[in-house]
């Protein structure tokens, strides 16, 4: 049995997510991903069962792992019972812990997800806190976007929202003590380890790669990340 | 296409979902992108239905698009979704009320992997021990605000003072209905009619007097797909799907799209702004766009609140059509009014979709 | 008990594996009651036109097997099994009509029910109306009927989606059911023979031709008839607004993602056990296997005995089976059911 088969077999989500497969391909038939994306959730899981470590660190380093919406449609229909989304999930998790994930162009956006999506967890406890967050960077927001970023504590309060408020409400500001809270619980689960690895691992891609690194969003590295695309993902 | 064998199915697909005595932890997508939507439910489930739901100012994000972003373990998803249970627990409530479908996955999963697995149970509660001091009791209950609003539905409309109804024709307006895919794709048995025919939204809408629209792209994801979305590199494969669905349903010239999660209502209202700006291309007639809603929208629409009051503003296809052939009054003078009339001047006019504003405009 | 009187049996259930067993035993001279809950006799393959692989029609099974227990057997139609039990000796069967019949041993022959189609609401049978089941298309051939939409044009290209019920945990049967896939290639043959202009696409996982003269069926589908194979399970069916549907399936041999429009959908459907042989066999506390079929005492050389001496299986109550073994089959019982009455004293 191959040591990276193993290591996945600790992920609960690995073993909810995998029994065996019979290349059926309805996963594949449902996915959104294989609709657009050079991928198919079949094959996948059929290279993660070879148990092969060769073949499984080939994925862990390929784009493969990361075109996966995680939209679960696949759950629905196996006729095993394997849901491959799960199975991604876990190969992304793995990915990252070994530092493998900064090998594919899809997988160093991972610095993005952890410096944007982290940070706000960590210092206001939300997932998305999008004051300054512009059609800049995300153009499809459109011109009520830009109306409302312009105006965001007012369109807030008019909504009723209690924007960095006490007490309950939409945006609130959540108490320190609550964030010290979920930062220990980062600290004793292996959150932290994670956010580290993913650091230290994309410091070390960006020398390799000749790119300057940086904290925070303002440096070539982590732009290039967020918008380089290969135009070779896609199905022909 | 029969409707009977669809009710068959509903019929095998009941869900338990409590009738008082909520917690009600907040979507991070909704009190950024849809803020009204969730101040209607909490008005909603006070002012009309008269019942008790509770906020816990310390409880945070469940870590969702952190964990399907792939960045948050998933030990600490769990710990942290154990710290919300102990909030729970302290607040004295059993009932809990997520405001976001992945949210609502969320907590199904781990409840489920609990169940298969209690050493992972033991090893989260040990966790959230050792880094709070905090102690928990598992929900007896857990529905999605949508479920609520559908458990209501028909209170709802005995309050309401408009209907699903098209004032001009008389006829019954054509609703596409769009369920979150954290719904019941992943455990068909919790989501409210199963994971291929959803009954949440589609009661709702019957009980309103609208007609549901089926099409082949209905069960697709609008395509978030979390990192697909918030890296831009990958937005191509988010704007596809949602795409998809639009060309899929078109011919069918739905009034109207009612969604049930947090980030679908969001994409399926700015995609159709890309893909216009993108292609030229729109749909719905006039170049307007088919507009889309979440049920708290639509709910407090048919109750008689002001739409400005419910966040149609922030929508970037227009509302005023569908507010117009629902018979809906509005103050058009007072959408973009800020709180006691402060001015916050107007959004710009899309170059190709056609807005209320620019119609405003072209007449004068 | 006189060794030289007659022993009696009574077999449940008047399929084939019912009559053939009540003809064979009778002919030893043994006192045989068929009984039958429907009005008629022949079962499933009553219902059949034609069958593989010899594409000879059914009607000819059925009427050889319908002469056959004509004179020795007592028949007795319309007569469900409510209870069976072991007293003095002997089993007394009480039919739910009050009848009362006794026996020195009783065979089962209850069979399979398809499975029901609407367990699999991803295909739409039973909300989209151009979905129908090889049980509907077999009658549509058996009435002499013409193949057609719902909205009666004459369709341009059918899907027949293999696996319905069967290999599939979320259906809620993980074993395969043996005859399927002839069956659709049976089918599929008389689909290209009514419409020769139709297209034909079989979908499938696994084509199991298992049986004498079914690898040349299958070469003859697709050398003499063009009915193409594509082997991707079918994923989802949705309708299109004119009624045609949407097939969605992996091309799993060219890797890619496959949408197609028919206008009518065919689904194989798996066997499962019937409710008599679920209902009969709990009630005698006889072994089911997780595929809720009967288990006889031993797979390989003791098929036809149960844990309960005296009653005795046939046919598809054990299993999914084709025609030629069920008949074979039935006559391992009819040796089995002999040497037990002989035996008896």
């Amino acid at each position: 049995m191959g040591k990276l088969f193993d290591k996945l077999k600790e992920d609960v989500r690995f073993v909810e997510g995998f029994t065996a497969c019979i290349n059926c391909g309805t996963c594949t038939a449902i996915c959104a991903a294989a609709e657009f994306y050079n991928y198919d959730p079949r094959l996948l899981v059929d290279t993660v069962q070879t148990q092969n470590d060769d073949y499984i660190e080939a994925l862990l380093k390929s784009n493969t792992i990361w075109y996966c919406g995680e939209c679960m449609s696949c759950k629905t229909r196996c006729p095993r019972g394997n849901v491959p989304g799960l199975i991604v999930m876990a190969l992304r998790s793995l990915s990252q812990d070994l530092g493998y994930f900064v090998e594919s162009e899809k997988g160093r956006q991972q610095l993005f997800i952890k410096r944007v999506i982290g940070g706000w967890i960590l210092n206001f406890g939300y997932c998305l806190y999008l004051e300054g967050i512009g059609t800049d960077m995300y153009a499809e927001q459109g011109p009520v976007w830009d109306w409302r970023q312009k105006n965001w504590s007012d369109v807030l309060a008019r909504l009723g929202a209690n924007y960095k408020g006490e007490g309950p409400g939409i945006l609130r500001k959540i108490p320190a003590e609550a964030l010290d809270e979920i930062r220990r619980i980062f600290e004793v689960t292996g959150g932290k380890v994670r956010f580290d690895k993913i650091e230290e691992s994309s410091e070390k891609k960006a020398k390799e790669m000749n790119l300057k690194f940086g904290d925070g969003t303002d440096n070539e590295y982590f732009q290039h990340i967020f918008s380089y695309d290969n135009q070779n993902h896609n199905k022909e | 296409m029969n409707i009977e064998g669809k009710k068959a199915i509903w019929k095998d697909y009941q869900k338990d979902i409590a009738d008082d005595s909520y917690f009600y932890v907040r979507s991070c997508v909704r009190q950024n992108f849809l803020p009204g939507s969730e101040t209607t439910f909490i008005r909603i489930v006070r002012e009309e239905l008269g019942k008790d739901i509770y906020e816990h100012p310390c409880h945070t994000t469940c870590t969702g698009i952190g964990y399907h972003g792939d960045i948050v373990p998933v030990d600490t998803m769990m710990t942290v979704v154990a710290r919300q249970f102990a909030l729970m627990t302290e607040a004295g409530y059993e009932n809990l009320v997520p405001s976001c479908i992945t949210s609502f996955g969320i907590y199904t999963e781990v409840l489920d992997t609990w169940h298969h697995f209690p050493e992972v149970e033991a090893r989260v509660r040990e966790y959230l021990r050792m880094a709070t001091g905090r102690e928990f009791k598992i929900p007896a209950n857990i529905a999605h605000a949508s479920d609520i609003i559908y458990k209501f539905r028909k209170e709802i409309a005995t309050k309401a003072m408009y209907k699903l109804i098209n004032k001009n024709t008389g006829k019954p307006l054509k609703v596409v209905e769009h369920i979150g895919c954290h719904y019941s794709k992943m455990f068909p048995e919790k989501g409210v009619g199963g994971a291929e025919y959803p009954y949440v939204l589609v009661g709702m809408i019957e009980e309103w007097g609208g007609e549901v629209v089926d099409y082949p792209e209905r069960r697709h994801c609008c395509g978030f797909g979390f990192r697909q979305y918030l890296v831009q590199a990958n937005r191509g494969f988010s704007i596809s799907c949602s795409r998809k669905k639009f060309e899929s349903m078109q011919d069918y010239e739905p009034d109207m799209i009612i969604t049930n999660c947090p980030g679908c209502p969001m994409f399926l209202d700015k995609w159709q702004y890309a893909i216009s700006e993108l292609e030229g291309k729109t749909y719905g007639k006039d170049g307007m766009g088919i507009p889309v809603f979440t049920y708290e929208e639509v709910a407090g629409m048919l109750l008689g609140y002001d739409p400005w009051d419910l966040g149609m503003q922030v929508h970037q296809v227009a509302v005023e059509p569908l507010l117009d052939k629902i018979g809906v009054s509005y103050d058009a003078s007072r959408k973009y009014l800020g709180i006691n009339n402060k001015n916050l001047g107007q959004p710009k006019s899309p170059n190709v979709l056609v807005t209320a504003k620019s119609l405003l405009s072209e007449s004068l | 008990m006189n060794t030289q009187k007659t022993k009696s049996v009574i077999v449940i259930g008047a399929g084939i594996a019912g009559m053939e067993s009540s003809a064979q035993l009778a002919s030893f001279g043994h006192q045989v009651t068929l009984l039958e809950k429907e009005k008629v006799v022949g079962g499933h393959v009553a219902n059949w036109e034609r069958l593989f692989p010899t594409m000879k029609p059914a009607s000819e099974i059925i009427d050889l097997l319908k002469t056959d227990i004509m004179n020795n057997v007592n028949v007795q139609l319309d007569a469900e099994v409510f209870k069976i039990e072991f007293s003095n000796q002997e089993f007394i069967v009480t039919l739910t009509d009050g009848q009362i019949l006794k026996s020195d041993a009783v065979l089962l022959a209850t069979g399979y029910d398809l499975f029901d189609p609407r367990g699999k609401e991803e295909y739409g049978y039973g909300i989209y109306d151009n979905v129908i089941t090889s049980a509907e298309l077999e009658a549509v051939f058996k009435n002499g009927k013409e193949l057609k939409t719902s909205t009666g044009k004459t369709p341009k290209r059918v899907g027949i989606i293999h696996c319905v019920g069967s290999r599939d945990i979320k259906a809620g049967n993980q074993y395969c059911s043996n005859v399927c896939c002839i069956t659709g290639v049976k089918q599929a043959i008389e689909i290209k023979e009514a419409v020769p202009d139709a297209e034909v696409f079989c979908f499938y996982m696994d084509l199991r031709m298992f049986g004498r003269y079914f690898e040349d069926m299958y070469l003859k589908a697709q050398e003499k008839y063009g009915v193409q194979f594509v082997r991707g399970r079918l994923s989802e069916a949705c309708e299109n607004q004119d009624g045609s549907l949407i097939i969605k399936v992996e091309d799993t041999l060219a890797s890619k993602p496959l949408k197609m429009t028919v206008d009518l959908i065919v689904l194989l459907l798996g066997f499962e056990a019937s409710k008599g042989t679920t209902s009969l066999g709990k009630m005698l506390h006889l072994n089911f296997g997780d595929d809720r079929f009967i288990s006889p005492t031993n797979e390989h050389l003791l098929r036809h005995n149960t844990k309960m001496e005296g009653i005795f299986v046939a046919g598809t109550c054990t299993g999914p089976k084709s025609i030629i073994a069920t008949i074979s089959d039935a006559r391992g019982a009819v040796i089995t059911v002999n040497n037990y009455l002989n035996n008896l004293n």
